[in-house]
This record gives C-alpha cells, sequence and structure tokens, in this order.
C-alpha cells in the first residue's frame, strides 16, 4: 500500500513538471490552433538561460526562474514571428511540421552555444524528508509549489486580466474577437510569450531536481503532448489535470511493468484518447 | 555568347559518354581519387562528449600519412557523420557514407546500439567496420569478418564489476541500468562472479528517458543492496545518482567510468558522487604510440575511446598498404598481418609502418589502446582495466590491472 501511495505522490510530483509546458502547448493551440513542437526547445532555452544566470552570477530558484520566463518568451516569439507566423495561411499541419523544424534547430543552436555536456543547477541537494513511510525531497516540494503558484497566477490572468480575457474570447471566436475591436495578431503574439514563457519556467523547474542537456525539452516532449491531449487539447485545467494524470500513470505503471515500458504511457495515452475522445476530458469541442 | 544549340550527333555522343561513366565499375573510378574512410561518431547525444575527440585523433593519423606521401600513391580523405548515439541517426549516416561516398571503412561506432544497427550494412556492402562498442552480441553478428572491435566485450567487463564488486565485500548487489545490447549480459556476468561468492543479485531495467527516477529508487531500496552497479550513459545516470542520494543509499556504488566521467562529476553537487567507483578498459599509457597520440591531438589525457579509433585508423591504413588495394575486402584480409603478425616488426604508427610495408617487411602494430590483437571472430584479445574512485570530486586511480 505504501508503495502505491509513494507512486502517486511520486507521479503528483511529475505531474506538476510536465503542467507548466503543457500549459504553455494548450494555451498556443487554444488561440492560434496548432500544436507547437517547438515547446520542448522551448522548455530547454528557459533551462540553459536559468542554468546560466544561477552558476554565473549565483541566481537563485525565483529570479532564475524568471529569467527562463523571458528567455523562453523571447525566443518563442522570435520563432513564431520569423518561422511560424507565415506558414499559417497553409494550415495547421504546415505550422506543427514547421515548429517540429524550429524545435530541431533550436536544439542544436543550444548544443552550439553550450555544448553538449550535462548540466547542474549550483544548489545544494538534501536527503528526503520521510513522513508514514512516505519519501519526498525539499527541492520537490519548493518546485511544486512554484507550479502551483505559477499555474494559479495563469488561471487568475485568464480569468481577471483584461488581456487574460480577450485571450480567451479570440480563443472562443476570432471573428466576434475582431468586432470587439481585439487585435488576434497581438493577441496571438502575447499567447506565444504567454506559451513558450511557461515552457521555459518548466523546463527549469525540471533541471532543478535533475540535469539539463540539450535534448531535455524533446525528451519532454511525449509526456507534455500527452498531458495536453489527455486533459484536451486547448483546456487550460485540462492540461493540469492531464499533466497530473499522466505523471501519475508513469509511476504506477512501473508497479506492474517493466521500467523501460515508462514512456509507452504516454503513447498509450494518446492513442486511446484520440480514439475514443479525441477532445480530451475537458475539452470543449470538437478538434 | 552563342546560341544553345546541339546537333543530333553532339547529342548522341553525349549520351553515349553518359552512359560509359556509369558502366565503369566503382572500383576502377575510386583508383584515381583519395582513398575515402568514414569516421561514424556520436558527435551529438550521450556519446557527444567523446565523438568529437575521436574524429580528431583519426583525421590527425590520415593527415600524418597524407603529409608522408599517402598510401598507395593516393591520398586518405576522413569523412566525419555523426551517429548521434542513436541507431536510427546512425543508420542513416552509414547509409551515406556507403551509398554516397563509398568509404571502404566506417570507424569507431561508439554506443553497441548504433554498432549493431549499422553493421549490416557494413557486411552487406563490403565496408570494414571497426568500433569500440562493448555488448557481445556484436561479434556474434553474420559479419563475416568485417568487424573488428578494440574494446573488450562485456563478458569480461561484467566478470571484472562482478569481481571487483566482491573484493568490496558485496553481499547484496543492485544493478541499474537503461534498456542496452549489453545490460543483460553485464547482469549475467556479474552475478557469476558474486553467486561465487556467496551473495545475491537483482536488476531493473529503467527507461533512460525520465526525468525522476523516484519509483526506481523506491524498488531498489525495497531490496536492500549493499553494492549498487550503475549501468548507464551520463544524462540518466546523473539523474538516477541524484535520487539514489535523495533517498538516502549509504552503500557502495560502482558505474562505466564513460558515464561517471570528469564531466558528470562537475555537474552534480559533490555529496552526490562522493566515493563511487569507476572501471574502464584502460588504455596502453605506458606504450610509446599513446606518447605519440597525446602529442599528435594535444589532448593530455585521450579517453579510451580516442586511443582505440587511433589505433583503427592506424590499422586500416596499413591493411590497405599490404593489401595493395583499399577496397573494404582487401582491408578485411590484411588487417590480422599488421595487428599481430608473427616475428613482424613492432610499429606504433602508420607513417613508419608503411615504409615498412613499402619495403617488404612484415609489421605487427603495438598501439595506443592495447596490444591490439584480435581472435577470429573479432574480439580483441587482451585488455587491462582502469579503477578509479571519486574522491573530493576529482577522479583518483586505484589500480590498473
Amino acid at each position: 500500500m505504501t508503495i502505491v501511495a509513494q507512486a502517486i505522490l511520486n507521479g503528483i510530483m511529475t505531474g506538476m513538471l510536465i503542467a507548466i509546458p503543457a500549459l504553455g502547448l494548450t494555451a498556443i493551440f487554444a488561440v492560434l490552433r496548432y500544436v507547437n513542437f517547438a515547446i520542448g526547445a522551448y522548455a530547454t532555452v528557459g533551462a540553459f538561460a536559468a542554468w546560466y544566470v544561477n552558476t554565473r552570477f549565483g541566481l537563485g530558484v525565483f529570479p532564475s526562474a524568471l529569467v527562463a520566463f523571458v528567455a523562453g518568451g523571447a525566443v518563442g516569439l522570435i520563432a513564431e514571428q520569423t518561422a511560424l507566423a507565415r506558414l499559417r495561411p497553409s494550415g495547421a499541419l504546415a505550422v506543427a511540421i514547421a515548429s517540429i523544424a524550429v524545435n530541431l534547430i533550436l536544439e542544436n543552436v543550444i548544443r552550439f552555444i553550450f555544448g553538449n555536456d550535462l548540466q547542474g543547477f549550483d544548489l545544494p541537494i538534501a536527503r528526503d524528508w520521510r513522513f508514514a513511510g512516505l519519501r519526498f525531497g525539499p527541492q520537490q516540494l519548493q518546485t511544486a509549489a512554484i507550479a502551483i503558484a505559477i499555474m494559479a497566477a495563469v488561471f487568475l490572468f485568464l480569468r481577471f486580466a483584461r488581456f487574460g480575457k480577450a485571450m480567451r474570447a479570440v480563443a472562443d471566436n476570432p471573428d466576434l474577437g475582431r468586432l470587439f475591436g481585439m487585435d488576434p495578431a497581438r493577441i496571438a503574439m502575447i499567447t506565444v510569450v504567454l506559451g513558450a514563457g511557461l515552457a521555459g519556467v518548466g523546463g527549469v523547474l525540471l533541471g532543478l531536481d535533475t540535469a539539463i542537456d540539450p535534448m531535455t525539452g524533446s525528451r519532454l516532449l511525449l509526456s507534455i503532448f500527452a498531458a495536453a491531449v489527455l486533459g484536451g487539447l486547448g483546456s487550460i485545467p485540462g492540461a493540469v489535470l492531464g499533466a497530473v494524470m499522466i505523471g501519475i500513470g508513469e509511476e504506477l505503471a512501473v508497479l506492474v511493468l517493466p521500467a523501460t515500458y515508462r514512456s509507452a504511457v504516454g503513447f498509450a495515452t494518446i492513442l486511446l484518447i484520440l480514439s475514443l475522445r479525441p477532445a480530451g476530458i475537458l475539452g470543449e469541442r470538437n478538434t | 555568347m552563342s546560341s544553345f544549340t546541339f546537333s543530333r550527333r553532339g547529342f548522341m555522343g553525349g549520351v553515349a559518354g553518359l552512359a560509359a561513366t556509369g558502366l565503369v565499375p566503382h572500383a576502377v573510378m575510386a583508383q584515381d581519387g583519395p582513398i575515402k574512410i568514414g569516421a561514424l561518431t556520436p558527435l551529438t547525444g550521450s556519446g557527444g562528449p567523446y565523438g568529437p575527440v575521436m574524429v580528431k585523433a583519426i583525421k590527425a593519423v590520415a593527415a600524418e600519412v597524407n603529409k608522408a606521401g599517402g598510401v598507395l600513391g593516393r591520398q586518405i580523405e576522413i569523412i566525419s557523420e555523426d551517429d548521434q548515439t542513436n541507431p536510427e541517426a546512425g543508420v542513416r549516416a552509414a547509409r551515406k557514407l556507403v551509398d554516397v561516398d563509398r568509404v571502404s571503412a566506417i570507424l569507431g561506432t561508439w554506443a553497441s546500439s548504433v554498432t549493431t544497427a549499422v553493421a549490416p550494412i557494413c557486411w552487406e556492402s563490403g565496408t570494414m567496420l571497426a568500433t569500440v562498442s562493448g555488448a557481445d552480441a556484436i561479434t556474434a553478428l553474420p559479419h563475416q569478418g568485417y568487424i573488428i572491435r578494440t574494446q573488450p566485450t562485456t563478458i569480461l567487463q561484467g566478470r571484472k564489476f562482478g569481481e571487483f564488486a566482491v573484493e568490496q565485500g558485496v553481499k547484496k548487489l543492485f544493478f541499474f541500468s537503461p534498456q542496452t545490447p549489453f545490460a543483460d549480459s553485464q547482469f549475467t556476468n556479474i552475478t557469476k562472479a558474486v553467486k561465487a561468492a556467496g551473495g545475491e543479485t537483482k536488476s531493473l531495467i529503467y527507461d533512460d528517458k525520465k526525468p525522476s527516477y523516484r519509483s526506481e529508487v523506491d524498488e531498489m531500496l525495497a531490496y536492500g543492496p549493499d553494492v549498487i552497479v550503475l549501468g548507464g550513459y551520463a544524462a540518466d545516470t546523473a539523474v538516477l545518482l541524484k535520487d539514489i542520494f535523495r533517498a538516502g543509499y549509504e552503500g557502495k556504488k560502482i558505474a562505466f567510468a564513460y558515464s561517471v566521467n570528469q564531466k558528470l562529476i562537475d555537474s552534480v553537487p559533490p555529496e552526490v558522487v562522493e566515493g563511487i567507483f569507476t572501471i574502464a578498459p584502460s588504455p596502453a599509457e605506458s606504450s610509446s604510440a599513446y606518447k605519440r597520440l597525446v602529442s599528435l591531438i594535444d589532448v593530455q589525457n585521450p579517453d579510451p575511446y580516442t586511443t582505440q579509433v587511433y589505433d583503427q585508423a592506424n590499422l586500416v591504413i596499413m591493411a590497405i598498404a599490404k593489401a595493395g588495394a583499399a577496397d573494404g575486402k582487401s582491408i578485411r584480409d590484411a588487417i590480422r598481418s599488421v595487428s599481430q603478425a608473427e616475428g613482424g616488426t613492432v610499429v606504433d604508427n602508420a607513417v613508419d609502418g608503411l615504409k615498412l610495408i613499402a619495403e617488404g617487411k612484415s609489421v605487427n602494430y603495438q598501439g595506443a589502446s592495447g596490444p591490439c590483437d584480435f581472435t577470429a571472430a573479432g574480439d580483441i584479445s587482451d585488455s587491462q582495466f582502469r579503477y578509479e574512485q571519486v574522491k573530493g570530486g576529482k577522479l583518483k586511480l586505484l589500480k590498473i590491472a
């Protein structure tokens, strides 16, 4: 029983990490209607930016995460404006495929600048705490707290901020949004900055606990995508729910399957959801 | 400028000329150009820290030989491709080297999964493949002699890991590894050595693309081992080591030197890696070939793979000279006559070897990685191992045996 509880706890923690970039992916999808696979690279960009300021200038976790948000968002905006936006008239598939190319290019740019080696954040490491037979780490708790704070901020922004409301309106009905004087192009740009920035923060949160290399984001892409699809592409609460479920699913799978097949959970989820309920758990429309 | 017209005769002549070039056998065409040799190394991915230096060593050997006049009167051209430490990318790169560049040999494949995937392309096209991969299964493939490897097999490596664990007084050993072609054989041979000394073992094969291994570590803790063997590559091992530390495991840890290398040690907090033992096939550091290599590429402590590809490049070039032909089959047939000719003059580089071969003498190459003698299956017949331990953030040599 403790083993199952521990796996669920581990899964929730992993899910929190996946949730942030999944939020970014789903936000971009909600407004721009395409799946941005470059989110993996944006996460890596964020992680490396934060790692740089953390190890070079000794910045702590919070300022580093802020730098990651800015770096991820800036790179995301540049990629969007130079490459992806031009392809929008050719349809969502063309943009999605181009985003795979952006992902590859960015990954290799990072490799070119920072090299191929594994990098670790300059943070103290602590032994785990034990409570009622369960094990969890101080760093995990901090990471989870940051993740929850970010999610809350995103929800509040979308619900109450003028811009957040405009984003939701444009996502719902771009034409109607335009009638009310909202500029879809500007909304799109801000959404990309927000989405890519969130991916960047996700990259750091992940790297804090582990280590980063140029493939960090790409490795996570499947889990992120599975989380967004499971929750319902375009649904913000869905992305969080999906991420936590994917996290728990992957950890529980280890108890019954050989650990090698853990990634298969992501694939199997995408397959099942797309064939049984393409809109996802919280998806509102059939897309 | 003349207008663009062409006569019927001119056109037919052109077509005939084109057809003729297509009909000339490749072997004949290849005679004029340089001799092409492929370097297929991991420039990116888990093997990324090794590939670039390996290519440097291969190119340095070629440059040295070219400067001395080349081989068979032709220059050597090294064509380098990146296998990305990924079998699928490795196959694409190998196809390009074999089909487009028409290399006669491919040197340097590093990950066992890549070598296993690339090997059939080589033996089917008659291309020599020299690898630094350790998985036993590689030389058991039906390669018709087209594979040689300079890395000791995992049977031997597994046994060394097991024996070292026994020296450390192991009772219960836990083996962590991602899915690799050698994980199984390594675990079997570790188990053999540990069981013989009265201990027991358990293994867990994990997915190396995970951000966290907490559940896997829980499974290890439940077993309660006093020695852990880590069979992964650097990226996954770094993550795993942190999780092992967090879980409060206090026992001994043994890892491959290619995963717990200085780069990994520098990238994690010192207490995470303190005390880890590493094991690696040892280069022949006292050999003259090793000293030549150090000055040739200006790298102070070349890793085992760099010393191995240096030897591979020297051997292949001398085999071409010995055979008097630069195709893969000739290299295959001649390579043992330069690596282990009985009574041959001992040489430590191709430039000296080529001179002797030109004089009609036989040579016996003694390399930077070791004596470089191969069994009929293509395995290296002898190797030393290097045992180190992480102390205060640095690797300290324990012994070479």
